[in-house]
């Protein structure tokens, strides 16, 4: 994309190829878009039951990309950080 | 209908299975259905679903094995896993959606989380637990073996026994069959399924798929209506042969009338000329010769026991969830790459067995009808002997009969008292006998 806007609209006022994408399963659903906001573009991802919003640059992307199977396992537990109880967070 | 127990040897089981009639308390008696689950259901190969129904990786499903709840789900690397759906901690479904693709299920009541693999990878607030290491044993249950035959995935919850191939004996050849009539030879079950509740037991909907005796008289209308010649095959004077496929699978075989009739695609109530692309397809798959006898002959119409009925256009599979409750899930086989011909299956799926469908609602009645039927005092016995007067042996040694003999029925339950008899053993089970082509068992 060569068009570079000067602030981040609203989901519902993105522009043409940014429109937001929702994908739900039965355990999460969230909202992709690409925010534009910074001097490079990032996916922003929204926890739609929560409101939690979260980017990916697209190094941590491509690092996604390349993740060997069961990599992730460890921040699908649920008690890797956001259900754990504070005392435990270091 | 007097109450029973399960019997506990082979005399007690001779006062309930004749060769040639049955009793009706196996219909009614939850002893005995109890019984069934742990020596049938639990223990030999059944069928759950099909590799097609999760093409991505990550992708799952929800299936059963009768009243066990089980999810189907390919791993990253395409293994593909059956699992019970039951969270580890409090018994809650952790799968709830018919499918979906994740490499983790949540369980929504206190958010237990798995890998799609079965392991267990964690809990909210794990202190709790005072650490970590168990686990290691808290991993969603697993059914024990998990094979597939021509894209057909079955499982086993017994540590050993027969092999799927050896368990499937005779029957290989309907799904060989089948995938023939692909031209890639890969089937497509992507349809969506129907689920269709009887109020009545498994074993009458098993035994009424390869019934060629009621066409006539259960689907006379649908016959009459839809003008078919269906009800023709399955007549006194039909060439057609009701057949002993071994391992209480049965078969009603329509080939030969189909071979007398001599007209490609009539299988399936049409000609050639209407379904120009698959015709090219299966051509250039087969050959010009090969593809005119595939499609004289067309799909099977083979009860898979104890639970998969291929019936030419349609999978059925049977699910027990009480002695007097059984679901059938349905949906149209669909060919890979064929929207010509697929398009027709959906469509005479739908007629047949779809929500307003003439075909399936017919033998629903039947069944509730059947099982209301059972319970009268007397007479107690239900009566399979057409036909035992004319058993023979085909050129592969299996034993047929007329069209419309009760050679399947029979078989069903020579088959399944050898199951009952084996009790609740080890789980080793002999594989069905396979005859051979002069007549001997092997």
């Amino acid at each position: 994309m060569s068009e570079r806007r000067e602030r981040s609209l609203p989901l519902g006022e993105a522009a043409a190829g940014d429109t937001p994408v929702e994908l739900v399963s039965e355990f999460a659903a969230v909202s992709l878009v690409v925010d534009r906001d910074g001097n490079g573009p990032r996916l922003r991802i929204e926890d739609l039951k929560t409101g939690q919003v979260g980017f990916l640059d697209p190094l941590e992307l491509e690092t996604l990309a390349w993740l060997p199977e069961g990599a992730l396992h460890r921040f699908l537990d649920p008690s890797f950080h956001r259900w754990r109880e504070e005392r435990e967070r270091g | 209908m007097t109450p029973t127990t399960v019997p506990a040897d082979s005399a007690a089981w001779d006062a309930l299975i004749e060769p040639d009639r049955v009793h009706g308390s196996l219909y009614t008696d939850p002893a005995i259905f109890d019984a069934e689950m742990e020596r049938i259901w639990y223990r030999t190969w059944v069928y759950v679903g099909h590799e097609s129904e999760v093409p991505q990786p990550n992708d799952y499903v929800v299936k059963s094995i009768g009243p066990q709840p089980i999810i189907m789900s390919r791993d990253k690397q395409g293994e593909i896993h059956l699992l019970l759906n039951r969270c580890t901690h409090r018994a809650n479904l952790v799968c709830d959606a018919a499918k979906g693709n994740s490499s983790a299920f949540r369980c929504p009541y206190h958010g237990w989380t798995f890998s799609n693999t079965g392991k267990l990878l964690g809990y909210p607030f794990n202190s709790g637990y005072g650490g970590t290491e168990e686990k290691r044993n808290l991993g969603l249950g697993r059914v024990a073996r998990v094979a597939s035959y021509q894209g057909f995935v079955f499982g086993s919850f017994a540590e050993e026994g027969p092999t799927l191939e050896e368990h499937l004996g005779g029957a290989t050849d309907a799904f060989d069959r089948l995938v023939e009539l692909s031209p890639t030879g890969k089937l497509d079950i992507s349809a969506g399924w129907l689920q269709h509740e009887a109020k009545a037991n498994w074993k009458m909907l098993v035994e009424n798929e390869t019934d060629g005796y009621h066409p006539q008289f259960v689907h006379a209308s649908i016959f009459s209506v839809a003008k078919s010649g269906i009800g023709d095959l399955y007549g006194e004077k039909s060439t057609a042969v009701s057949r002993d496929l071994g391992g209480g699978h049965t078969e009603n075989d329509l080939r030969p009338e189909f071979r007398r009739i001599d007209e490609p695609m009539g299988w399936f109530g049409t000609t050639a000329d209407r379904l120009p692309e698959y015709v090219e397809h299966l051509q250039a798959a087969r050959g010009p010769e090969r593809a005119r006898e595939i499609m004289i002959d067309g799909a099977p119409h083979v009860m898979v026991y104890p639970n998969l009925f291929i019936a030419e256009i349609q999978l059925f599979v049977i699910q027990p969830l009480a002695v007097d409750r059984t679901v059938q899930h349905v949906t149209a086989i669909q060919y890979e790459g064929e929207p010509q011909l697929n398009r027709r299956m959906l469509q005479q799926t739908i007629g047949s067995v779809g929500p307003a469908g003439l075909l399936l609602a017919d033998d629903t009645e039947m069944y509730e009808r059947n099982q209301r039927g059972v319970h009268a005092r007397t007479p107690e016995w239900l009566v399979l002997k057409r036909g035992t007067h004319r058993e023979r042996r085909d050129g592969d040694g299996f034993t047929i009969g007329d069209a419309t003999d009760e050679v399947p029925q029979r078989a069903i339950w020579r088959h399944y008292r050898e199951l009952m008899e084996a009790g609740d053993g080890d789980g080793a089970v002999a594989p069905p006998a396979v005859p051979t082509a002069n007549g001997s068992v092997r």
